[in-house]
């Protein structure tokens, strides 16, 4: 216990003595730090607006005015069985009209055209909504059987085709660009930590080799450093975590203009804020410590 | 108390430290160790504080043979062995007494062990009005009178001096050997590498000479030689 006392007392002395030092280290985590999580709030608010716009897409089957609403509910029912398949809305005949008449309402021929037909010519129509916008393809492809073709109209996915798979490849690139950024970035925090702590080791040279010949084991060498680390990454973590608050406060409301189902960031950091930071305070210490261990292995072996 | 067999210390070809020495010291003696620079006076003091090892030989320490002495035990050698030198390795960011307590603190001491024995072996150095000066606030000599206490907290059997007065003034240097003189005279043995003819002759001690890693003479009561 009392060496466990003497490292405390070590770690804090050095930290106390050596404070410009000790700021520089606690200032570039703090700096690769805001990087990582500016990285993250931007994939985080690119998946969002990927998955709104995948959320917009959907493909209509029309069917036939003839058809019966058993064989519509068959379809339905056999769509259901597929696992792409997110949701399935049914619109009667009479819900199509209405929807129709709602949507032309200004417009005086179409309404008069639609009387003189006397009875409701529009058939039920299916709204589909699949995982990813790649699915629809497969989904389409699955009703291209003679006992289907004959109860639908049209699809709205033959217009739409060209359209989907440009949504999907964009949103693809956006997401292969941001783990590339990820993994990019986490070279270069990984580069930055190291260094920032072989500088520190650096500079302390001398006193290890001094404490090797007074007769210091390894340990006692190594744990104030450890203990410096913990000390740095709670601190890194404290002041990071308090200027994207203050940032998010600022972005907030902007980022609530452009997304309309109510999206926030802060909501996003309170509701991950254990795994977010718990993650990041795991990542520089065990960095730290990996760090000052390598970096001191060639001082400890005099 | 020191027995060194056959001890060689080759880097290269060209770069030999110690060639095939044999010596033995009894406990007690005071050894002036001389000769030039590059003689192998510091690889002499290296190899006996397992700062480097031997390739080949055997050194034997009390009854402790350290030839192969593996990194776990080398903290507990240092800690028998008092070691000065020239540039006195005081941990600067560390006050006078935080310096000497160190030596006992790495050594898992009590805390009122260490509030005793600090201060005592600091009056015995003539330091006990600056014990909260860092290394830099101090001249040469009182940095070396620091080194020298902190050797000494532990009651080591053997002090090594290395070039200890190689930085310091005459009037320093007179001070330092003369602390030393009281250590043996407590019953300590003392090797104290040096190239200063003064000191030596005037110490009418044992006196051992190196010339190209070799022994080249071994006196009981020498004079600078080389």
């Amino acid at each position: 216990m009392t060496a466990f006392w003497r490292l405390l007392k070590f770690a804090f002395q050095d930290l106390g003595r050596n404070l410009g030092l000790s700021f520089m280290t606690v200032l570039i985590l703090v700096l690769m730090l805001l990087s990582v999580n500016v990285l993250w709030s931007v994939d985080v608010v690119t998946k969002e607006a990927v998955k709104l716009v995948k959320n917009q897409i959907n493909v209509s089957l029309y069917f036939k005015a003839e058809a019966l609403d058993k064989e519509v509910t068959d379809v339905k029912k056999y769509l259901a069985l597929f696992p792409e398949v997110t949701d399935l809305q049914l619109l009667s005949r009479e819900e199509v009209l209405k929807s129709f008449v709602e949507r032309h309402k200004l417009s005086e021929e179409v309404l008069t055209g639609l009387t003189e037909l006397g009875d409701n010519p529009f058939g039920p129509t299916l709204v589909v909504k699949t995982r990813e916008p790649e699915d629809y393809k497969k989904v389409m492809s699955a009703l291209d059987v003679p006992e289907y073709e004959n109860l639908i109209e049209t699809k709205s996915f033959e217009g739409h085709e060209e359209g989907i798979e440009k949504i999907q490849n964009i949103t693809n690139r956006v997401e292969r660009l941001g783990f590339g950024l990820s993994v990019l970035f986490a070279i270069i925090s990984f580069l930055i930590i190291f260094n920032t702590v072989r500088v520190a080791i650096y500079t302390h040279r001398i006193e290890i080799s001094i404490k090797r010949l007074v007769g210091a084991s390894s340990w006692f060498i190594r744990g104030p450093y450890v203990v410096e680390s913990v000390i740095f990454t709670i601190l890194s973590i404290g002041i990071t975590g308090g200027l994207i608050y203050l940032a998010l406060r600022w972005l907030d409301p902007y980022i609530q203009i452009v997304f309309p189902n109510s999206f926030s960031l802060t909501n996003y950091y309170n509701s991950h804020i254990f795994f977010l930071f718990g993650l990041q305070a795991l990542a520089v210490l065990l960095l730290t410590i990996a760090s000052s261990f390598l970096a001191m292995r060639r001082q400890l072996k005099a | 108390m020191i027995q060194l067999n056959g001890v060689s210390k080759i880097y290269s070809e060209e770069s030999i430290g110690l060639r095939d020495i044999n010596l033995h010291i009894d406990a007690g003696e005071f050894v002036s160790i001389v000769g030039q620079s590059g003689t192998g006076k510091s690889t002499l003091v290296k190899i006996l504080i397992a700062e480097e090892k031997p390739t080949k030989g055997q050194i034997i320490i009390g009854d402790w043979d350290i030839t192969n002495i593996s990194p776990v035990d080398i903290p507990f050698l240092r800690r028998q062995i008092g070691v000065i030198f020239q540039d006195f390795k005081l941990l600067p960011k560390k006050t006078v007494y935080e310096n000497v307590a160190f030596a006992l603190e790495v050594a898992g001491e009590t805390s009122d062990r260490i509030h005793k024995v600090v201060p005592q072996v600091l009056d015995i150095v003539g330091l006990s009005d600056k014990f909260h000066r860092y290394p830099l606030q101090l001249s040469g000599g009182e940095q070396q009178r620091v080194a020298i206490a902190r050797s000494l907290v532990h009651r080591p059997k053997i002090m090594i001096a290395d070039e200890p007065t190689g930085n310091l003034d005459s009037i320093n240097t007179v001070e330092i050997i003369e602390i030393l003189k009281k250590i043996n005279e407590f019953g300590t043995t003392v090797l104290l590498a040096t190239h200063n003819r003064e000191i030596v002759n005037s110490l009418r001690r044992r006196v051992l000479s190196l010339r190209g890693g070799e022994i080249s003479s071994d006196e009981r009561e020498g004079k600078y030689r080389l």
